[in-house]
């Protein structure tokens, strides 16, 4: 057994097929909760529905932390900044879940101070319904945030990563150049102008001496 | 921020904010604070981040119209919200809903309390790390639930209460289920109380930590546990009975300090004393209408509709004109979970209310939430706030 | 600790006698302040009162009768009621007792659109605060003499009272940016009797950098 484990000790896949695979089975959400919609997610988090099935039982309060931001009941007017810059916090690959009719539409709150929708602020991947929604539904949004995550390809988006890095880093490079040359015609100019400068006083020292011997 | 004490030292407090997307705030509020180190010299309370427009949707529409949106109010406990509304109208018009509707009532009304007692200790309990007792608490919730969906078809938004009765009669079996989660509840208080009773981290934390005196509490219109937990024996049930309150057997839970430990024991407590009281109900639950036969309120089933051509008009004029509320002003108070929940009607005579509002027994809460955590240490804030029980919907409508 | 049973005492129970005698006993006492009996609340107790005597009559409800809880403070904006003649706003306030439970009345004071002010009584409860921070939220009432007269429940760049009939409910305003409350926690360490020497100078809500990533439309 032994000997044949360190004999078959690989297995070869897709690179993409792995990082989807570790990306999709630990999705730790951030729960943006205000209303109603919470209380379901703690309801989806209890021992009835068991949100570790699926490996996303860690909630993280912190965007820097999480992978799917899960927004959960009415926003309003006076919170719309605070979820645009948590969105902003979150680190990439992010997903976004609207949870409830409120978050999705803005639901039965069609009023002076509720967002009709969040994706007026935030791009949204899914939508639940309900009001509140159950947490099978909840469950229902997952699936499809994992059929996204394994629809993606890490080496595409890599590649788009690397070419983007590839044209600043030239752009960095054509202006630094810029600068330089820039930078040597000053310096030459400088330069010369501190030789005339010098041979200048050599010449007015050359007369004096000669006047004054 | 660099200030000079009371005491005359010069010293560098720190400004720290909480909220309004904290893991410990329960929705969405926010404090500012000034730490001395890490004791909290000054704090201030924010609301408003889930202000719903409540009163202005609900001058809108019929009378009737207002009851979906009652529920989203306390979400934990939504059905007690319906029934409150239902009761300030039911007063306004001078009705008396049947026996067996009352009864139903009073059976749900307690359910519901218990699963927002159950709520609020069990997110206590997660704040101040004991996940164990979080689980213990929301097993008997999720039992709750399911009586919930079985009777009304929705798990957390009910909207089961109607102006004169309720939407419909039980289903068959309901007694059954109610006795086997009181069991449950039973045994999960049990579990609980072992968890927490002795326990040496849980008391640390919360005894005496963010103690309220009464006469302070009462000027801060403190309603309901948290007022009780102070040592004031005011309940709304007791002091002026509805739904035939007085004539069933419990007792009102007082505290003694007016602590953080003192607030969660007392909802675990009542919790106790609700189960009494939906023993007595279930055993008064007897066959007859749930909802009054009254013309001016009473929607007329689509049965009758379809055959009689004065229901066909009722039941229009009911649903495009709403029931027609007598003018006047009037101030109904009922004991929901949080404390007493007051709605202040204005009705011009016409189908539609003219103004509602809403008294939230929460607002009151966090309106001294600096006086309970000024002078303590920041992580005791997390205690209080945890238990007083804020429902965002509520506090900021 | 607090179980059932031990340090429970039975409480009064309200009876529609005691309400009435209450009532009368009221009547009686406010009369100075020449409170009259409001037609509009045939189910309770509500008196009408001039806004000069406002706050000797809530005095005197507290102390001499016992009102010791403030429930609410309500605004009313009466614009296009059907038959109304008088002030365009009023202001409710509900009180009750936590001891002696028959006792629970309602005060109101009608206020002109002209001149929207009020005296507080934020001195007398503690409760009072806050929610005249509402209604002035709402319908725009100066309560005279608040000490801390803001928004609560809209943001600080909402501009109406939208509780108001005349607000249309579906006008709505972004926010661009976070409130602010550094000017309130000032506030508060003054009124603890501290004194602030010196400001953080890393934020400050009109810089460009503070305001990146807001939302301006």
């Amino acid at each position: 057994m032994a000997v044949e484990a360190q004999e078959a000790n690989f297995f070869t896949t897709k690179l993409d097929f792995i990082v989807n695979w570790g990306r999709k089975n630990s999705l730790w959400p951030f729960p943006y909760g205000t209303a109603c919609c919470a209380i379901e997610f703690m309801s989806t988090e209890t021992s009835p529905y068991d949100l570790s099935r699926i490996g996303s039982e860690y909630v993280r309060f912190t965007p820097r932390q999480s992978d799917v931001l899960a927004v959960q009941g009415t926003i309003t007017y006076k919170q719309a900044p605070i979820l645009k810059r948590i969105y902003e916090q979150l680190a990439e690959p992010k997903w976004v879940i609207a949870m409830g009719a409120c978050a999705t539409s803005g639901g039965v709150y069609d009023c002076y101070c509720t967002v009709p929708g969040i994706d007026n602020i935030i791009p949204v991947d899914v939508y639940i319904g309900g009001c509140p929604s159950r947490p099978e539904a909840f469950f229902d949004a997952m699936f499809e945030i994992q059929k996204k995550v394994s629809d993606e390809s890490y080496m595409a988006q890599r590649k788009e990563r690397l070419k983007e890095q590839w044209e600043l880093l030239q752009a960095k490079t054509a202006q630094a150049k810029q600068e330089l040359s820039e930078y040597s015609r000053a310096k030459a100019q400088e330069l010369k102008e501190k030789a005339e400068c010098l041979k200048n006083t050599a010449i007015r020292k050359a007369e004096f001496w000669k006047e004054n011997p | 921020m660099k200030v000079l004490t009371p005491e005359g030292e010069e010293k560098n407090l720190m400004v720290l904010n909480i909220g309004p997307s904290h893991g410990a705030t329960h929705g969405c509020l926010r404090y500012i604070t000034a730490l001395d180190g890490e004791n909290i010299a000054a704090s201030v309370g924010e609301i408003g981040y889930l202000h719903r427009g409540f009163e202005k949707m609900a001058e809108r529409g019929t009378w009737q119209q207002v009851l979906p949106l009652t529920d989203r109010l306390d979400y934990c406990s939504a059905m007690m919200n319906n029934f409150a509304y239902c009761r300030a109208v039911e007063k306004m018009l001078g009705i008396e809903i049947p026996e067996r509707a009352k009864v139903i009532r009073v059976i749900v009304n307690e359910l519901s309390r218990i699963a927002d007692h159950f709520i609020c200790d069990a997110a206590a309990a997660q704040d101040l790390g004991s996940t164990t007792g979080f689980f213990y608490l929301f097993d008997s919730r999720e039992q709750t639930m399911r009586i919930w969906e079985k009777l009304t078809g929705a798990r957390l938004t009910n909207s089961y209460g109607r102006i004169g009765g309720l939407y419909r009669d039980t289903y068959e079996g309901f007694e059954e289920d109610v006795l086997a989660v009181c069991k449950t509840v039973e045994k999960n208080l049990h579990d609980v109380h072992a968890c927490f009773d002795r326990n040496r981290i849980f008391l640390d934390r919360t005894v005496n930590v963010g103690c309220m005196t009464p006469e302070k509490a009462i000027s801060y219109g403190w309603t309901g546990p948290c007022l009780r937990a102070t040592g004031v024996a005011s309940d709304v049930r007791k002091d002026e009975p509805y739904w035939d309150y007085e004539t069933y057997d419990w007792n009102v839970v007082t505290g003694t300090r007016g602590d953080v430990f003192d607030r969660l024991m007392v909802r675990l407590a009542e919790a106790e004393e609700s189960l009494k009281i939906i023993r007595q109900a279930l055993k008064r639950l007897a066959p007859g209408p749930v909802s009054v036969e009254d013309p001016r309120v009473r929607v007329p089933s689509h049965e009758r509709v379809y055959q009689d051509m004065e229901a066909l008009a009722g039941r229009f004029k009911s649903v495009f004109e709403g029931i027609r509320v007598p003018a006047g002003e009037y101030y109904c108070g009922t004991e929901t979970a949080n404390g007493e929940l007051g709605f202040t009607l204005v009705s011009d005579g016409s189908g539609h209310p003219w103004r509602v509002k809403v008294r939230p027994p929460c607002f009151t809460q966090f309106a001294a939430f600096h006086e309970l955590v000024e002078g303590g240490m920041i992580a005791d804030s997390i205690a209080c706030l945890s238990s007083i029980n804020i429902i965002a919907g509520e506090l900021d409508r | 600790m607090a179980t059932s049973g031990d340090n429970v005492k039975e409480p009064i129970v309200a009876t529609p006698e005691a309400a009435k005698a209450f009532e009368e006993a009221a009547l009686k006492a406010l009369e100075k302040f020449g409170a009259v009996r409001s037609e509009k609340n045939p189910w309770g107790l509500t008196v009408v009162v001039d806004r000069c005597n406002l706050h000797a009559t809530v005095l005197a409800m507290r102390d001499e009768l016992g009102l010791d809880m403030l429930m609410d403070i309500v605004g009313i904006d009466y614009l296009g009621f059907k038959d109304y003649v008088g002030p365009r706003f009023a202001v409710e306030y509900v009180f009750k007792s936590v001891y002696e439970p028959a006792k629970r009345m309602m005060v109101k004071v009608l206020v002109e659109e002209a001149d929207l002010k009020v005296p507080t009584i934020s001195d007398l409860y503690g409760i009072a605060n806050w929610q005249e921070r509402e209604v002035y939220d709402q319908y725009g009432v100066i309560f005279e003499g608040h000490p801390d007269l803001r928004r609560i429940l809209n943001h600080v760049e909402f501009v109406g009272h939208p509780l108001r009939k005349d607000y249309p409910a579906h006008r709505r305003q972004w926010l661009s940016t976070n409130d602010y409350l550094y000017p309130a926690l000032e506030k508060r360490l003054e009124s603890k009797g501290y004194r602030i020497l010196e400001r953080p100078e890393e934020i400050n809500p009109s810089e460009e950098e503070y305001l990146q990533g807001s939302i301006k439309k």
